[in-house]
């Protein structure tokens, strides 16, 4: 879960210094030496005219080449936040195109739609966070009263129906994503037979799911709906491929203490916890 | 001449020899040594020098055999069960080696005889097939022949003795047996000794070959001293090895030069391509790696000896005054000297050693920290060079330095209203501390308003991957052209130069969070916790650690040498707390002394001189409040610098005359580094160690005379005169400056609240007014001008410490600033909101936190600056022409340094044109189209890069601190 969160992270940071801007890393030796940018040699550089609209911007306080710069941060903001949720069974990573769209899936434990798996993909407006909630949409539409049978929405909205900058984040939509799975919800339903059944016959409604569950984890396999290269997609085990993996996950676990003894610590602290004198620690050498 | 031709035999004919030797077998060698022997005995016994003069004949004959003799030993193989080889059974049974020894002493003992014994052994002992040392009739000789080299010897055999003794360690190294063997070979000579190591404590400093080799042998042994309690405490206790040591780098510090030729205004440090080019530098830091190498490997009980004599015997009594000399040169040299150490030290306890030294220790009553950081005020490279000095500090990632510097002003929370303390955590999720500072831009600088080559702005594909949902957000406006395509693709306009401040960003941050994890505490804002640390808290949390601090045992060494003496305040810890609890007062808490203090101090009678500073500092001080009236007025502070500096300058020229003329009559001050020989324990050869050591004492006191204070006491009281005067000039010159400037009054503007200078004037001259007494203990070092002029403000005045205030008042100068300072200004503030530490960060870059009013913040100078700049664009015509000129100059010396880094790295080709010059730092080639004197001009581009490398920074911080790191 974590290796797989952690090296999901570093995709998308990759990607946001790397390869999507095209971005080669930069030679700055140290702190303390400004850097001006080396004129691009073969970029031919885009005169853009002045628009009023540029210079509306300015005097907003938010500058029109910076604007993407703080859109990603935010979304990378949140998704760290998403990683130290650890929402169980939930896995997401923003796409390679645009960190507006993330892939994920979740794996459904228990309930009534225990052992599914469900692919979805999160829509995150570009004016985020001052527009509407993220939006979730299931690769296959699974049999349920609040995803839209035809589009594979789920509705997000009736639990975020304003969204509210610092007070909501992604991993809460994750979250009740998750949730609709275990504690089903027939009012104002986008699929109305689901919720019918749901409330008249659920024998019916049951089976209804497990055929559900059994279409969606029968296409498991398929390539992913968008051509991505962060796209998830599943593949049956191959020990050539997978043993590798797994090995690094176990290895991972038992990091903490490798980490202690064979990283090369560079900080220097002789600060006895507690107090806030230097050089407090007892095993100080003598100075005088 | 015997030896000598075993030499030889040992580089051109031993692989005949052993040729030769390899197909004979053990018997025939053995039939043959005893042959050579028995007629070496019989010339030995018919030609004894001292009754006949033995003919060079006889000599030659001898030595031929016992080259024979010598190779048939060597290729002897041992026997079994590592039993002795038969003919190393007839040496050791015959007492070969120690009549042949006798014999040579009782000729003409010349150092031409000893070379060749000496070379003798070092053969045996380096190719013998079987070990030879274990055996006394082997060992006993060479130790006789070690001993009778130790005197005065020409340097042919010092070279080769010191080779043999490397020779011996590498012995000892790899076979500890040998090591009890030397102690009681060493005993049979009347004394409890370490031969080979008193031996090699001559050549401790010893430059070139002969040094390097005599200290590599004594690293064997210290490393073998780690393991063996035996040595560790030879050595810690009967040996000098750790205050020659130490006061060698007196010595050499001594011989060091007090000025440095600076090659240019950019020059702020020591670069590797500057020491190298000064032998007597070289060596003082070859010693100083030594020591480093010493800590690093010796057992414990040398270590802590050492870097105590290191301590009291060249930090505070060498380094500290030299911190406080007379002129500007040579306090910047000092300065600059001290920040190579550090930055030259590696081991940690070596680099606390230095540490405390910066931190804690007081001379004459100031802490050096409070005078160095007072120093970065000062005009004049000296203020660059502390500056560096800081650089190199905040470096180190050190906790303590941090805790020093900044954390603990921090750390109560008093900067910031009540209400933000639960701010200080908070995440910056959608980078609006960013996007404020960013907007800071001066409207001449934004990047579209850059000519084309300069365009930091580069069309780039954003894919936004939504689909059909309305775009309503204020997104850059080309986004909106293509917006019905769906995944559709727009360029759009970046700043390309943005993205390496985001990548070193996070490459500064990640390396800071990663070694801070050694860090006591997180300084959240919760821990520690603000309550406790408030000022009166403090005080109490102070009396509680000095109690601590005197009922602790203190580690003394285990032997009864007296330790040298040291200035009262290194020896007593109680006054030091007692002062450093002052120095809180005048800082953070006020004149408010809590009664517990109060007590402690009326109870604690002896120590009256400690508290009372020097009286040339006090009346200094005195004058210095009358003069700034404890406002907070850095300009004018500013001002004062420069006159005092100037008149300094001036006075020292005169002044140096008269002082190289009483130097000599000055009786040398106990400095700590007086070695008494100790009565029972004299070493055999340890004539010469004692001499050596004599040596280094004469030097050091020699240099110490320099640098004692009767002199520095007689200018400042000259200085007083000086000063008073000046103040009288400035008292009219200061109604006609404060705060006249359209500039000056747009930045006060900034300040919260609104305060004109004359009410700041007044409120703190009544405050002044109000506690005399208390006032006055200000510390004011000679050099260190005043520290902070709001060192008035009490308990409800917060204050987020020296350090930070005058980071900040540089800053404000900016404008005024040279392009190398504020290269190194920005840098260190760069470096600090690096630091993962919510409290600096929320400080430094949360541009939604409220503080206290009287708080200055980073980001308010910053609004300030830009003010200033959008004043000066709007008066001057040209100055968009200027700044594109200054960004070309900047540009093409950025390039340059890379080149060189480049070069220095690797030795590829890319020779820049600059290679011959001395200095790295030294002046890029000037521009023609604008001069550096155009402070204002590369200030703003320098702005402008500081913003973004700032908001990166912010950026950064929000995505990677509550996040784990991986490697």
């Amino acid at each position: 879960w974590e290796i797989h969160l952690d090296l999901m992270l570093n995709c998308s940071l990759t990607r946001a210094n790397g390869e999507l801007l095209n971005f080669s890393s930069p030679a700055r030796p140290s702190f303390g030496k400004k850097q001006l940018p080396s004129i691009p040699k073969n970029a031919v550089p885009v005169t853009k005219p002045a628009s009023p609209a540029a210079t509306a911007q300015l005097a907003n306080g938010t500058h029109a080449s910076y604007g993407p710069f703080y859109l990603e941060y935010s979304l990378l903001a949140e998704f760290t936040l998403v990683i130290k949720q650890k929402l169980p069974g939930i896995y997401v990573q923003p796409s390679y195109k645009s960190a507006l769209m993330w892939f994920g899936v979740i794996f459904i434990r228990h309930g009534l739609y225990q052992d599914g798996v469900f692919k979805f993909t999160v829509y995150i407006p570009d004016n985020y966070p001052d527009g509407e909630c993220p939006r979730v949409v299931f690769d296959i539409p699974v049999f349920h009263p609040l995803v839209d049978p035809v589009s594979g929405e789920l509705d997000v909205r009736r639990a975020f129906t304003k969204w509210r900058r610092n007070h909501n984040h992604i991993w809460q939509v994750l979250m009740y994503a998750r949730t609709v799975f275990y504690k089903i919800n027939t009012m104002e339903p986008l699929n109305p037979e689901a919720a019918v059944l749901y409330d008249k016959d659920v024998q019916l409604f049951k089976s209804k799911v497990v055929d559900s569950v059994k279409l969606c984890n029968s296409h498991l396999f398929d390539q992913p709906k968008m051509d991505d290269p962060y796209a998830i997609s599943f593949s049956s085990w191959n020990p050539a491929i997978h043993d590798e993996a797994k090995e690094r996950m176990f290895t991972h676990k038992r990091r903490p203490e490798d980490h202690q003894k064979g990283l090369q610590v560079s900080g220097l602290s002789w600060v006895k916890p507690g107090s806030t004198q230097p050089f407090s620690k007892d095993d100080n050498p003598p100075q005088s | 001449m015997m030896a000598s031709m075993v030499a030889n035999g040992n580089r051109d004919g031993r692989q005949g020899e052993a040729l030769v030797l390899k197909g004979v077998d053990p018997e025939t060698c053995m039939i043959v040594f005893k042959n050579h022997w028995a007629q070496v005995v019989k010339i030995l016994e018919k030609h004894d020098p001292l009754r006949s003069n033995t003919s060079s004949n006889m000599a030659s004959a001898v030595q031929n055999y016992v080259e024979h003799m010598l190779f048939l030993l060597m290729e002897e193989d041992a026997g079994q069960a590592g039993a002795m080889g038969p003919i190393l059974e007839f040496v050791v049974m015959e007492n070969v080696m120690e009549r042949l020894f006798l014999w040579s002493l009782r000729r003409q003992f010349t150092d031409d005889m000893k070379l060749e014994q000496l070379k003798m052994y070092e053969m045996i002992v380096g190719q013998a097939r079987q070990p030879l040392l274990h055996h006394k009739p082997v060992l006993r000789p060479l130790m006789m022949l070690l001993s009778s080299c130790s005197g005065t010897a020409g340097p042919e055999v010092e070279a080769e003795l010191v080779s043999l003794l490397n020779q011996l360690c590498c012995v000892l190294a790899k076979d500890q047996s040998v090591l009890e063997l030397f102690f009681h070979t060493s005993e049979d000579q009347g004394a409890a000794n370490f031969l080979i190591f008193s031996l090699l404590i001559p050549f401790i400093h010893r430059e070139g070959l002969v040094g390097q080799q005599a200290r590599d042998a004594l690293l064997l042994i210290m490393s073998l001293s780690a393991e063996n309690q035996r040595v560790a405490q030879h050595i810690a206790e009967n040996t000098y090895f750790c205050p020659v040591l130490a006061t060698g780098l007196s010595g050499l510090y001594s011989s060091l030069p007090t000025k440095l030729e600076v090659p240019g205004e950019e020059w702020h440090c020591l670069h590797r391509e500057d020491w190298l080019q000064m032998p007597t530098l070289v060596q003082f830091l070859n010693s100083l790696e030594f020591c480093n190498a010493v800590i690093q490997v010796a057992h414990p009980s040398i270590r802590d000896q050492l870097v105590s004599y290191i301590y009291n015997g060249f930090l505070v009594p060498v380094l500290a005054p030299a911190l406080h000399k007379l002129t500007l040169e040579e306090v910047m040299t000092t300065t600059a000297y001290l920040d190579l150490f550090v930055r030259s030290v590696s081991e940690p306890i070596l680099l606390q050693t230095f540490l405390s030294f910066i931190l804690l220790h007081r001379h004459e009553n100031v802490h050096i920290l409070d005078t160095l950081v007072s120093r970065i005020n000062t005009p004049f490279q000296l203020g660059t060079v502390s500056l560096a000095l800081f650089q190199t500090l905040i470096g180190l990632y050190c906790e303590d330095v941090m805790l020093q510097l900044i954390l603990r002003y921090l750390i109560p929370c008093n900067h910031m209203m009540l209400s933000q303390r639960r701010v200080v955590k908070e995440r910056d999720f959608y980078s609006v501390s960013a996007a404020k500072i960013l907007a800071l831009t001066p409207s001449c600088c934004s990047p579209e308003h850059s000519p084309p080559p300069l365009r930091q702005l580069d069309s780039i594909l954003w894919s936004k991957g939504t689909d059909n949902s309305p775009n309503t957000g204020p997104l850059p406006p080309p986004l909106c052209k293509e917006e019905q395509e769906e995944h559709c693709q727009s360029p759009i306009y970046l700043d390309v130069n943005y993205l390496h401040y985001l990548y070193n960003a996070r490459l500064g941050i990640s390396s800071c969070t990663r070694a801070c994890q050694v860090w006591s505490a997180p300084y959240d804002g919760e821990d520690p916790p603000p309550e406790e640390y408030q000022p009166s808290a403090l005080e109490e949390a102070g009396a509680r650690g000095r109690q601590a601090q005197t009922v602790n045992p203190k580690r003394s060494h285990p032997h009864p040498r007296p330790r040298p003496p040291c200035p009262p305040q290194t020896t007593d810890p109680a006054p030091t707390n007692q002062l450093e609890l002052e120095w809180d007062d005048s800082y953070d808490a006020g004149p408010v002394v809590s009664p517990e203090a109060a007590t402690a101090e009326s109870s604690r009678p002896p120590q009256p001189p400690a508290a009372e500073p020097p009286k040339h500092i006090q009346e200094m001080r005195r004058t210095a409040i009358m003069l700034v009236k404890g406002s907070y007025i850095e300009e004018s502070d500013f001002q004062d610098d420069v006159m005092v500096y100037d008149l300094v300058a001036k006075k020292d020229e005169d002044h140096f005359k008269v002082s190289s003329l009483q130097e000599k009559d000055e009786v040398p001050l106990s400095n700590g580094l007086s070695l008494p020989l100790h009565p029972t324990n004299m070493e055999v050869n340890s004539s010469e160690v004692i001499k050596g050591s004599k040596e280094v004492k004469a030097h050091v006191e020699d240099h110490n005379s320099n640098l004692q204070s009767p002199l520095a006491t007689e200018v400042g009281d000259d200085l007083m005169d000086q000063y008073e005067e000046l103040i009288r000039t400035l008292g009219s010159d200061e109604a006609g400056t404060g705060g006249s400037s359209p500039v000056k009054t747009v930045d006060k503007e900034f300040r919260n609240p609104v305060v004109t200078p004359m009410e700041e004037d007044e409120v703190d001259f009544s405050s002044f007014s109000v506690d005399t007494p208390e006032l006055e203990k200000q510390h004011l070092s000679l050099f260190g001008t005043k520290l902070r002029s709001g060192s008035t403000k009490s308990h409800s005045v917060p204050f987020t410490g020296p350090f930070v205030s005058v980071l900040l008042s540089r800053l404000e100068n900016m404008l005024d600033n040279s392009l190398h300072v504020n290269l190194l200004l920005t840098g260190i503030l760069a470096q600090l909101a690096a630091y993962p530490q919510p409290l600096l960060q929320s400080f430094l870059l949360n541009t939604n936190m409220v503080f206290q009013p009287s708080v200055r913040s980073l980001y308010q100078v910053l609004a300030s600056l830009k003010n200033q700049i959008e004043q000066q664009a709007s008066t001057k015509k040209d100055f968009p022409e200027l700044i594109t000129s200054a960004q070309h100059c900047l540009l093409a010396r950025e390039s340059s340094l890379k080149g060189q880094d480049t070069n220095s790295g690797d030795s590829r080709e890319c020779s820049p044109p600059e290679a011959g010059r001395m200095m790295k730092s030294s002046p890029p080639p000037q521009p023609k189209t604008i001069s550096l004197a155009r402070t204002e001009v590369f200030a703003t581009v320098l702005f402008t890069e500081f913003l973004k490398e700032l908001a990166a920074i912010a950026q950064e911080h929000s995505i990677l601190s509550h996040v784990p790191m991986e490697e």
